[in-house]
């Protein structure tokens, strides 16, 4: 009994690890419902945990995942195990070549650890590229040795950073496990054809939620503290002149408005399906909002456009706006300008752009202006936040407002959700 | 009870499942715990509790969650109309301190859903419909009756459940749950029934449609659910409304005239509606949804000529 207790508890702290918010009650319960019932197959117990354990649709395929990889019979797991050690094997080989093959002027290369990394995982052909690269090289290494093994040694971190990058990607890709689920993690330039009704339904689900978040009508409970005596008064009528219940006022709240600002330059072309998307849907749910679309100019697009998709695409590239160059400091200034005011205190911003933009200082400043005339400004960013770092226009607007990271769907969700509470 | 026990107690009252619902149901069962269904609108969330009270033989109790719901409304309220003619009438004979007393005890108690939930003697199915609906403030105050299996009236204190009742919230995920109530839950998400299960939940619960119309109708609403011009989806109520349709008519076969004269019973928007007759709308096709000559697949079925 205390070997399989310490195994329910083995596989808790694995779900701990994967991100489950797994607590002493819930092992507790899981552990008193396999002495309970009489549960004979795999499947059985793996529903039955599933049940106490994931408490999200997203959770659910996290437990699958690690069910899967720790309740495995003894023959299977061998066999992992044979399958493992051979691969341990051969990447202790692969590193020792790659050990001889990094290196210049017979010494070392010095590339950082993650870098090195990246060259034992890399494919024979892209390895083959590099030989031949130093190959070709190898003449100029009685020229200047010095100079050789710098350049030497800037050509690869290049070429292994890009590397880094596509294995990272494909990664992502790779994590697949249900295919609507997939789905939410698929990075949104990757959206394949037969995927675009299915997102299309996550991101009216998305948009709905977003809108009736922002703009939730919160009923008082209790009261603000001011007597409303007038209805007081009345209230006490229908008792006998008694003040039996009495009525106090309560605030309004006045509904905020939404303007969305996305930017269809040429650099979001791979994101474009995915933004008009986005904004046809917001425009749908949200009674209350104003869409504007950028690149070198801004307009603002004509709610008959909206009424549906293949309208609304002719219309942006109909437009002229659509893959030309990004001026996100003009499109925040026009905004900003614009009378009657677009922009005020119960306005939420929300810019859809990846921050790739001509005269950052100048958008910088637009923004700062932006943030001071609406209430609230949040900037949703298709680039995998993994990547903001290398980018200093992200880093700048960042600093300036609430950015969060929309590359995939469930990212989207998160986002919204997170923008929302802060 | 063990798993196959409540898998026939469910066929018994017509409810279709898999494996899935019949283990997490017994689950939630075997441990007191309140089960969270999600799942999009019209697959059968409600119809759970309704189809468990029979199954085990209880009664049901329902809150209904909508934006604004309190406490007034969910667990109790006094009866103010009462405790006030109490008053008028003992005002003279009646110690002003005992008459004040007794205006809050259980005879000026107005019980509201929750609170009659677990004051009752036997066990009931407390069902709390659409709890997405309600606002963040109800979802905290249902905590304490959640986990605890008790709520606290201000000027009665905490009334202890007389008996356990099995809770099951269903939530159309319109808005995100907090984690507090989802961590006091056993979990269970439910999608529209594949074919063959829609058209089991047709043969039962319209025994008399044939079995040819059945697996029509189940594969024609499967497309109409999979089809992305069709905004709101299906419901299996629908499907079963649809089926009754048909069989009003006398039909056999699912032949475009008897979809087109139907469809209003599964579709209830005209945008909708005119995006399903233009994909069912074209003759010569032998699923009976029609794409002329050269097309090999239905929009509207699925169906692979």
């Amino acid at each position: 009994m205390s070997v399989y207790l310490e195994k329910l508890a083995e596989f808790s702290a694995l779900l701990r690890q994967e991100g489950l918010p797994v607590g002493l009650q819930e092992t507790a319960d899981a552990c008193e419902i396999l002495t309970a019932l009489d549960m004979r197959d795999k499947q059985t117990v793996k529903l039955a945990l599933q049940a106490v354990y994931a408490k999200s649709r997203e959770e659910q395929a996290a437990f699958q995942r690690c069910f899967d990889g720790f309740f495995v019979s003894a023959e299977r797991r061998d066999a992992i195990r044979r399958k493992r050690e051979e691969a341990a094997r051969e990447m202790a080989q692969r590193r020792q070549d790659a050990q001889q093959e990094m290196q210049v002027n017979g010494q070392s290369m010095d590339l950082r650890e993650d870098l090195q990394e990246v060259y034992v995982n890399m494919s024979e052909e892209k390895r083959e590229q590099l030989r031949q690269m130093l190959e070709k090289m190898k003449g100029n290494l009685h020229r200047s040795p010095k100079l050789y093994s710098n350049f030497i040694r800037s050509v690869f971190m290049r070429f292994l950073l890009e590397q880094q990058m596509a294995m990272e990607d494909a990664s992502v890709a790779s994590e697949e496990l249900d295919p609507e689920l997939a789905l939410l993690y698929r990075d949104i330039s990757q959206f394949k054809e037969a995927d675009i009704p299915r997102a299309a339904a996550l991101i009216v689900a998305i948009s709905r939620q977003l809108d009736a978040e922002l703009s939730r009508r919160r009923q008082g409970r209790g009261h603000s503290g001011k007597l409303d005596f007038r209805r007081t008064i009345r209230k006490g009528l229908e008792t006998g002149g008694s003040f039996y219940r009495l009525t106090f006022r309560r605030k309004r709240r006045k509904k905020r408005r939404l303007v969305l600002l996305c930017d269809v330059s040429g650099s979001m072309l791979q994101f474009s399906e995915f933004a008009l998307r986005f904004i046809k849907s917001m425009s749908e749910v949200s009674e209350s909002s104003q869409t504007f679309l950028f690149s070198e100019e801004v307009r603002e697009v004509d709610p008959f456009a909206l009424q549906n998709m293949d309208a609304f695409r002719d219309y942006v590239r109909a437009s002229g706006l659509f893959g030309r160059g990004t001026d996100l400091g003009g499109a925040l200034e026009d905004l900003n300008r614009r009378r009657p005011a677009v922009l005020g205190p119960s306005t939420t911003l929300l810019i859809l752009s990846d921050t790739k933009t001509i005269d950052l200082p100048r958008a910088a400043q637009a923004l700062i202006e932006a943030r001071r005339q609406a209430g609230k400004v949040l900037w949703l960013n298709p680039i995998p936040q993994r990547k903001w770092p290398y980018m200093a226009s992200i880093q700048t607007m960042a600093s300036l407002c609430q950015m969060a990271p929309c590359s995939t769907l469930d990212e989207l969700a998160r986002s919204c959700r997170r923008m929302i509470k802060g | 009870m063990d798993i196959a026990a409540l898998q026939n107690k469910l066929d018994e009252a017509k409810y279709i499942c898999g494996g899935e619902v019949a283990t997490t149901l017994l689950v939630a069962l075997q441990l007191g715990r309140p089960l969270l269904i999600e799942g999009p609108a019209g697959v059968g969330k409600t119809e759970i509790a309704k189809v468990m009270a029979s199954a085990l033989d209880r009664e049901m109790v329902r809150l209904q969650c909508y934006e604004g719901l309190d406490e007034s409304k969910a667990l109790y309220e006094w009866n103010y109309q009462k405790q006030l003619l109490s008053i008028q009438v003992q005002m003279n004979s009646r110690d002003a301190g005992e008459l004040t007393k007794s205006l809050f005890s259980d005879d000026y108690l107005l019980e509201r859903p929750l609170l009659k939930a677990i004051r009752s003697e036997k066990p009931v199915v407390l069902l709390i419909d659409e709890i997405d609906k309600s606002d963040e403030e109800f979802e905290a105050f249902l905590l304490e009756l959640l986990s605890e299996m008790q709520v606290t009236i201000p000027e009665a204190g905490a009334i202890r459940a007389k008996s356990i009742p099995f809770v099951i919230l269903t939530s159309n995920r319109t808005r995100p749950l907090g984690e507090a109530l989802r961590r006091r839950c056993a979990y269970l998400y439910l999608q529209y029934p594949d074919i063959p299960r829609e058209t089991a939940i047709i043969r039962a619960k319209r025994p008399n449609v044939n079995e040819h119309l059945a697996v029509q109708v189940a594969q024609a609403i499967h497309g109409l659910r999979e089809s992305e011009s069709i905004l709101k989806k299906p419901s299996i109520a629908e499907t079963l409304d649809w089926v009754s349709a048909l069989e009003a008519l006398g039909a056999s076969d699912l032949t475009p005239e008897a979809a087109g004269q139907t469809l209003g019973f599964v579709l209830k928007s005209s945008e909708d509606l005119e995006a399903a007759r233009e994909v069912l709308g074209h003759p010569g096709h032998t699923c009976g949804h029609g794409h002329g000559e050269g097309h090999s697949h239905c929009g509207a079925c699925g169906q692979d000529k």
